[in-house]
């Protein structure tokens, strides 16, 4: 049942912080280079999960993916109490820190630089695969690494969402909870342990990028 | 010298409108004016990282940007252009060794860009820190890295953004002695923004006097710099000794003018007599004289005799303010030590000569047009 959980949590984990990073880092060049009208407001709505109760994020998730969402009417895809959702929830509560992070570091890359790349030949994507990212590398490590942990420790949305179905949707954090409701102390002391342990080594990854 | 780089272009700003007119040949053409006159701006506008609101920009027939009437549109992108560009401050990659940085453009050529790339930093004398990183490098490292990197793409024009700012002096003119032969070697369209007039004389071939986002005078730099064509290209190329004098007599011989006093002879120029017209006279036109010694005849008319009020030595050049008979104040620049054995001091009487042929009446764009051509 541990392995099965810690299983799932880094598969659930992978898949999130993947999306994370790619749909962070173009979310946070976007915040970063470019201005529109309304941007305040698409990055207050970016930021929210970060201050929503997770039953509230789990809430409008369930509407958005559960049955007479889009999801199901328009594609016909039923993620509702299956580790997609799981990873879903997962990415939005995680996408914040990313957006954050990736947007201070690009925007700490002199525009000049992306100019003189320019007028030596490069195409955009060349510009920000060559320039700005390598630049901002250091805050956009930091944002998927937290972005990432943030992932990795989702319990309430994906309670909404994804139920907890032993060894279908059940990650790590769910785990806990049950083991504690069943007075199984020793599976809870140890999976608190590993949270506890992969949270201090993410946290203090962040700071020695931040340091060197 | 045929045109090469024609540019007509356009461009509003809140406070400040942009019109700028040049034709440029295989010369180094300095734009020089203030800051904030608008000398970046056309560098940007003509390397594509800036669209102007309207006008045309053309290269040896090749049109670069084009927006007259509404629906037509012209804007090549920066990376299409081949225009080299040296930024302020070089903005080299700090991510990238010297090395890297000029194979940054060469990275189609497969396999080929790294060895040009040292090929190129070999020719520039910069063979040494090929694997340094660019906060490894001294200003004027890091300006010629910047420079191979620009001609590293095989530009047909480039562009410098105030290239000697950061480099100490000796450095300075043997960069100007670089770039020289450089455009010369490679026939290219050199545009450099300085504000120094120093770096114009000694990497120009024609000069444009910018301000106020408008080309005030054109032409070679140093008849640019003798004659401004009126008194806003006289301020811009930051001329002291601008005066106003009375217009006495006006033949085809000369000018007699009469400057409060001070009667000085000057030659040919377009003016009524009895017009107060501006007046200017470079500092370094005015000769001191040595009291016990024959003067030659170029420098026997306007002779006059002042106080040294201030003297001022920058370790090259001297610097004399000399109050005259007048009542007015000159200036009087040489290279230091030429006139040691005078023993110049503040408050001591000193004979200058304000050189006839030196002596410029300000009067506007129908006075005298420098020949344009190189």
């Amino acid at each position: 049942m541990i392995a099965e959980a810690l299983l799932l949590s880094l598969k659930v984990t992978a898949v999130a912080t993947v999306a994370i990073v790619v749909v962070g880092l173009a979310l946070g060049l976007v915040m970063a280079r470019t201005r529109f009208f309304g941007k305040s407001v698409v990055e207050t709505l970016i930021m929210i999960p970060l201050v929503l109760p997770p039953t509230v994020v789990g809430y409008y998730l369930l509407v958005f993916l559960g049955s007479g969402g889009p999801l199901v009417e328009w594609f016909s895809l039923e993620v509702v109490f299956t580790w997609h959702a799981a990873a879903f929830a997962s990415f939005v509560v995680g996408l914040p820190l990313m957006v954050q992070a990736g947007k201070a570091a690009i925007a700490g890359v002199d525009p000049t630089l992306e100019n003189a790349a320019r007028t030596l030949g490069s195409s955009e994507p060349g510009v920000f695969f060559r320039v700005t990212l390598p630049l901002a590398r250091r805050g956009v490590l930091a944002g998927s690494v937290l972005g990432g942990a943030r992932a990795l420790g989702e319990f309430g949305a994906t309670l909404m969402v994804a139920g907890s179905i032993p060894g279908r949707t059940q990650t790590m954090p769910l785990l806990i909870y049950d083991a504690v409701q069943r007075r199984d102390y020793d599976t809870a002391n140890l999976l608190v342990l590993v949270m506890t342990g992969l949270a201090f080594f993410s946290l203090w990854a962040v700071r020695r990028l931040g340091d060197s | 010298m045929t045109p090469r780089l024609r540019l007509d272009i356009e461009k509003r700003y809140d406070s400040f409108e942009l019109h700028v007119e040049l034709e440029v040949g295989s010369e180094i053409l300095v734009l020089f004016g203030p800051s904030g006159a608008g000398k970046t701006t056309t560098l940007q506008a003509i390397s594509g990282l800036l669209s102007p609101d309207a006008g045309e920009i053309e290269f040896d027939g090749e049109v670069f940007f084009r927006r007259s009437r509404p629906g037509e549109r012209v804007d090549l992108p920066a990376r299409r252009r081949g225009v080299g560009y040296v930024f302020q401050g070089y903005a080299l990659f700090p991510h990238l060794t010297a090395l890297e940085n000029v194979a940054f453009p060469l990275r189609r050529h497969k396999g080929r860009g790294k060895p040009e790339a040292a090929g190129l930093l070999e020719s520039m004398r910069l063979q040494h820190l090929v694997h340094r990183f660019p906060r490894e490098m001294s200003g004027g490292q890091q300006q010629r890295v910047a420079l191979a990197r620009a001609l590293a793409a095989r530009p047909g024009i480039l562009l410098l953004d105030e290239p000697f700012s950061a480099v100490d002096r000796p450095m300075r003119e043997r960069l100007q002695r670089d770039l020289r032969r450089l455009q010369a070697d490679l026939g290219l369209v050199v545009l450099c923004v300085t504000h120094n007039l120093e770096d114009a004389f000694g990497v120009g071939h024609r000069l444009a006097v910018v301000q106020d986002g408008r080309v005030q005078q054109i032409g070679r730099v140093d008849e640019v710099l003798r004659r401004p064509r009126d008194l806003h290209a006289a301020e811009v190329v930051g001329v002291s000794n601008v005066f106003h004098a009375l217009v006495v007599e006006a033949s085809a011989d000369g000018l007699l003018l009469d400057w409060d006093g001070l009667l000085l002879e000057a030659p040919p120029q377009h003016a009524e007599v009895g017009e107060r017209v501006p007046v200017y006279i470079r500092p370094e036109d005015v000769k001191v004289l040595y009291p016990d010694r024959r003067v030659g005849e170029a420098l026997r008319t306007n002779r006059v005799t002042g106080t040294v009020v201030d003297h001022h030595a920058t370790g090259t050049v001297a610097s004399l303010r000399v109050d005259l008979a007048n009542g007015h104040e000159i200036e009087v620049r040489f290279p230091e030590y030429t006139y040691a054995p005078l023993a110049i001091r503040t408050g001591g009487s000193l004979d200058l000569c304000l050189r006839r042929e030196s002596i410029v009446l300000l009067t506007g764009p129908d006075a005298v047009v420098p020949p344009a051509v190189v």
